[in-house]
């Protein structure tokens, strides 16, 4: 199938070039300066990232408040400018293109957001924000527009009756089954999933869920799914990638993170899922205290100051991310 | 056996809107026992809020309105105090903490300011005294590096470290009663496991009671004795945390169990979580019967039109659903 991308970009997608690319990303926010004071060092909320993903693979992205998971997603997406680094999209370079020639491609490339109600207009009805997509990108027919939308409708599990609805008439869930239904509008390649479930109680996080896998089964979607539980993100992933301060400190195949998971940060994740079974946080608290500001990074392993096996060396020096068997990849220098 | 600390009669609060007076919490009935860490559990809108915050009468009346009910603490009947009366107990015998702290914190003032504030108002202390013994709270809820976090304003902090100043802050007049509405729900996993082993370490410790409210049964396993699940403003099962989670009676907590991801459960890809279909039903919209029934997979004829009874099980144990135990 070729993506017509327009200004004469062509994308073949039935090569075997990974759906989506990114390398050495980067995206650190100015600190804000005050009056009188030195210039604080920057927010480094992505420092330097790497993964691929392949056309119908799903990667899960987890990490705790504040790790840089939502900025990873917004950069890679180009709804931000990065700092550095490249984002390829079927072998296209993003950070390249022209805002005309990105506009055409976002089609292939969808978000949907972790708060429901603020990622839609309130004043609009549902019937309108669905067709929004389409108008945004050219498609002029009303009548079938409006058609599509109610299709969409009863896709994520709404029904026809919910199109002239305001927000505020939907619960949560239903207003998150809205989101992912914009989202899959225009047949994205790709999806991110921004915590899409965090906000929701357990039983509507289990429908949304459900949901989720079934779209990716009827429309060949990729996922990229962001959250801090991993409990959540096991019903998803191919492959899981941990996140801590801005970097990747694990990246396996989900049998691998979840068998033998190797950082400590990442079976601190593991441990923290509540356990209806044995009914007792497996270890207790396996880590202390809060993720470091990320303006003032501490020396050597960022994750030192909370890391119950660390040794000398970790305060000196930064572990890099390494292969320690085929397709499983660590930043802790105890685990290399 | 000693008298509960907290003893809830048959409450009922109703909402006075533009679609009439409709009922949010429908003659409940609980009691919290010295010591007790008791789990008020159900999807959102269900109830649970405004059942706690009737106790501490903390609902804006109007809209809301007590139509009946006891509340008993320490010898007295909560919904018979006069103002006065309940200001003096709020914060010092009951004190409650929320999901989100930073609609409970005030932005402009720091954290010192704002500690100092309650322990001012309930105590002979003064500033100085005030500030000391906040420091002290501080550090007893782990925040790192206390007195220089007196001087913070609240968004300085994180989602972690505001729920735990406003557990400081709760604790600052020894309480018998603790109620936290869904203390962890807006933190990550992580440091919701951190929250969740500070209040059970400061009940341990204070020997108070806590009413938790969540709509995760996860939660509920890692902390609660004792269990009621809430649908549709009535209790529908309560008994003891692990024979409850074991053994669910009523469909809706098995539901609310089967929801829960649990880790090692993915065995093949694309397996999906169980779910309960459809939605809490709004307040204008109660179904008839068991009002559980337009989602309930076992319901029967008979569950349409009559309205099943709480009735106990055991000695423990309640539910009310048609269905006979062990039918699930
Ligand atoms: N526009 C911005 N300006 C300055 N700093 C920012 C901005 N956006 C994000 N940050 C900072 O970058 C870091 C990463 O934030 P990000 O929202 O990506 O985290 P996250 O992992 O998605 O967290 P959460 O789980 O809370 O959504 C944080 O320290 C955040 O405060
Ligand atoms: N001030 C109010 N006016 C009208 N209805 C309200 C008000 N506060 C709560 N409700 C309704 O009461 C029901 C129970 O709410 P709540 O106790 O907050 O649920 P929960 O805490 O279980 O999520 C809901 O249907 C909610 O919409
Ligand atoms: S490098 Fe050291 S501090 Fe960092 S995770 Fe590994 S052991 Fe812990
Ligand atoms: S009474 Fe009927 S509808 Fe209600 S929970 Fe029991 S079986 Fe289901
Ligand atoms: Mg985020
Ligand atoms: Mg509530």
């Amino acid at each position: 199938m070729e993506l017509p991308l327009g200004a004469g970009i062509v994308m073949n997608t039935e090569t075997n070039i990974p759906l989506l690319e990114v390398h050495d990303l980067k995206k650190y926010f100015p600190a804000q300066k005050k009056f009188l004071e030195k210039q604080a060092p920057p927010v480094r909320a992505v420092d330097g990232i790497s993964f691929a993903l392949k056309a119908g693979e799903t990667l899960g992205l987890v990490g705790e408040s504040g790790c840089g998971k939502s900025t990873a997603a917004r950069t890679l997406l180009r709804l931000i400018e990065p700092t550095s680094g490249q984002v390829n999209f079927f072998g296209t370079n993003l950070f390249a293109l022209k805002e005309t020639e990105m506009r055409n491609l976002r089609r292939e490339m969808q978000i949907i957001f972790q708060d429901p109600y603020s990622s839609v207009n309130p004043a609009r009805r549902i019937g309108n924000i669905l067709q929004e997509p389409f108008e945004i990108h050219g498609f002029q027919d009303k009548k079938e527009n409006a058609e599509k939308a109610t299709q969409l409708l009863e896709h994520v599990g709404l029904t026809p009756g919910h199109f002239n609805r305001y927000p505020h008439e939907l619960s949560g869930g239903q207003l998150q089954r809205v989101g992912i239904a914009r989202a899959i509008a225009l047949n994205p390649k790709l999806v991110v999933a921004d915590e899409p479930v965090s906000a929701l109680d357990v039983s509507i996080q289990a429908q949304i869920i459900n949901l989720l896998l079934d779209l990716k089964e009827r429309l060949d979607i990729s996922y990229l799914f962001i959250s801090h539980d991993m409990g959540v993100v096991e019903y998803f992933c191919d492959r899981v990638a941990v996140m801590y301060l801005g970097k990747i400190v694990e990246l396996a195949d989900s049998e691998q993170i979840y068998n033998s998971p190797q950082h400590p940060y990442t079976t601190a994740l593991l441990n923290a899922i509540p356990n209806l079974e044995s009914g007792r946080i497996k270890q207790k608290a396996s880590i202390k205290g809060d993720i470091p500001d990320p303006t003032s990074p501490l020396k050597g392993c960022a994750f030192h100051n909370r890391c119950p096996i660390k040794e000398k060396q970790c305060e000196e020096e930064i572990p890099a991310l390494k292969e320690i068997v085929p397709g499983h990849h660590v930043a802790c220098f105890l685990k290399q | 056996m000693s008298s509960p600390e907290l003893d809830v009669q048959n409450l009922k609060v109703s909402f006075s809107t533009l679609r009439g007076k409709l009922t949010a919490v429908n003659g409940i009935s609980f009691h919290l026992n010295q010591g007790e860490t008791l789990a008020l559990v159900g999807e959102s809108g269900c109830g649970k809020t405004v059942s706690a915050l009737s106790i501490l009468r903390l609902l804006p009346e109007p809209p809301a309105e007590i139509l009946s009910g006891k509340i008993l603490f320490a010898g007295q009947n909560l919904l018979s105090l006069n103002a006065k009366a309940l200001r003096d107990l709020r914060g010092r015998s009951i004190s409650m903490i929320f999901q989100d702290p930073m609609t409970s914190l005030n932005p402009v003032l720091t954290i010192g300011e704002q500690m100092a504030e309650t322990l001012l108002r309930h105590t002979t202390m003064n500033r100085q005294e005030a500030l000391k013994k906040s420091a002290y709270l501080l550090s007893r809820v782990e925040l790192p590096s206390p007195k220089e976090k007196l001087k913070h304003y609240p968004h300085q902090l994180s989602g972690g470290m505001r729920q735990r100043v406003m557990i400081a802050m709760a604790l600052s007049c020894a309480p018998r009663v603790l109620i936290a509405d869904e203390p962890t729900t807006a933190l990550d996993v992580l440091i919701q496991a951190q929250i969740l082993e500070l209040l059970e370490n400061l009940k341990n410790e204070t020997g108070m009671s806590i009413l938790i409210i969540t709509h995760d049964l996860g939660v509920v396993a890692e902390i609660a004795q004792r269990v009621l699940v809430m649908y549709a403003g009535e209790i529908v099962e309560s008994g003891p945390a692990r024979s409850l989670l074991n053994s669910p009676l009523h469909p809706y907590t098995k539901g609310l169990i089967a929801s829960v991801p649990k880790l090692g459960a993915v065995k093949k890809k694309g397996t999906r979580l169980e779910e309960i279909s459809g939605n809490v039903p709004s307040l204008d919209q109660r179904p008839s019967g068991c009002a559980f029934h337009p989602r309930c997979a076992w319901a029967i004829d008979k569950c349409k039109t009559q309205k099943p009874e709480l009735r106990p099980a055991d000695t423990e144990r309640q539910w009310s659903c048609h269905l006979e135990p062990g039918s699930l």
